[in-house]
């Protein structure tokens, strides 16, 4: 690099260029190779879902919509999630649910923070950040948990539930499962990744991107939410 | 992070997307109840009502689901190929779930016809 008119930086990409920036000496659409990986595995999780929610519609739509007393129409939404741990069997439609929406949201909202202060290499506070967003996704669950034991005393079950249609219960088991296990999923890869903040990993390699990849992650399962909650609570 | 705007301002775009959600999760919540208190009108009355709530509830969580995308998934301040690539898939989603909506009103024909 004979040329003073180049700068340093450019001196350091063209280094790069072979060995880091995907071979071809410039970054694809100027998104990591992880990043971009990240997007697309999104994409296929994206299609599983909607494999899950398109069939709960074409189960639905095959059957009689609500009507009280009706065994075979489906099951009023109002009527089956009408309960809380703190109130317990007092009739409060949907409140519960209103609770862990509003849990999932804010959880993202943290996401966003620690996001923020990886780029500006604050260690403290992307550690901060990071233990609420863990703390968010583990109320999730357990709000979830509680949710699941509570229709299982009330009689849901795989094959029948005293609400109304039978694949129901399947339907709801099956979804919110799924989407369950990407939040406990989700929780333990921000552990390990807070973990690596603790512990310096980011500081040496000198970037925080692996915060902004564990954070798509986790705001696409606050996007799965948006659906399921649609599809099962209000719809 | 978000190219061309400051830190301040960047944390200050997300806590008003926040506010958004919220309060579309709020609208969304208080037009559910709603439907349930009308519990008194007969069955016809409660269908005929249920139905521009579902287009009212399937227009909010596309909304929800823009902000989330745009704007904690960062898609807003991506390059643009990116964000076709990403969101062409969907795509086939549309067409998924018209077919398929369509298939499952046909069961239900078949079913009341043929018992």
């Amino acid at each position: 690099m004979a040329d003073s008119a180049m700068t340093a930086h450019h001196d350091h990409a063209l280094e790069q260029s072979t060995e880091e920036l995907w071979s071809g000496g410039q970054e694809p659409v100027k998104a990591s190779y992880g990043k971009l990986m990240m997007w697309y595995f999104l994409i296929s999780d994206t299609f599983t879902f909607a494999g899950f929610l398109i069939a709960y519609a074409a189960i639905r739509f095959a059957h009689p919509t609500h009507s009280a007393g009706a065994w075979n129409s489906w099951p009023d939404p109002n009527e089956v999630f009408s309960a809380t741990p703190v109130t317990g069997h007092a009739n409060l439609p949907l409140i519960f649910v209103t609770f862990m929406t509003f849990t999932l949201i804010v959880s993202s909202v943290t996401m966003v923070r620690a996001v923020q202060e990886g780029t500006r290499m604050n260690r403290k506070g992307v550690m901060f950040w990071m233990v609420w967003t863990i703390l968010g996704g583990l109320v999730f669950v357990g709000s979830q948990a509680w949710e699941w034991q509570h229709l299982i005393h009330e009689g849901m079950t795989p094959t029948g539930n005293p609400f109304g249609a039978a694949a129901f219960g399947a339907l709801f088991f099956i979804i919110t499962g799924f989407h369950g296990a990407h939040v406990s999923v989700g929780v333990v890869i921000n552990s390990i990744v807070l973990f690596q903040t603790w512990i310096g990993t980011y500081d040496r390699r000198g970037h925080y991107e692996m915060i902004e990849k564990v954070g798509l992650y986790w705001h696409f399962v606050d996007l799965v939410w948006v659906y399921v909650f649609m599809a099962f609570y209000l719809l | 992070m978000a190219t061309g705007i400051t830190h301040e301002e960047s944390i200050k775009r997300v806590y008003r997307v926040c506010g958004i959600l919220a309060i579309v999760t709020a609208v969304e919540i208080i037009a559910a109840l709603s439907h349930y208190s009308w519990l008194g009108l007969s069955e016809e009355a409660k269908v005929a009502a249920k139905l521009p709530l579902n287009v009212l509830f399937i227009v909010l969580s596309a909304a929800k689901a823009y902000y989330i995308m745009s704007e904690f998934m960062h898609l807003r301040y991506e390059l643009k190929p990116l964000t076709i690539s990403v969101m062409a898939p969907f795509l086939f989603l549309i067409w998924a779930i018209i077919a398929f909506s369509y298939e499952g009103v046909s069961w239900l024909q078949l079913r009341t016809w043929f018992g």
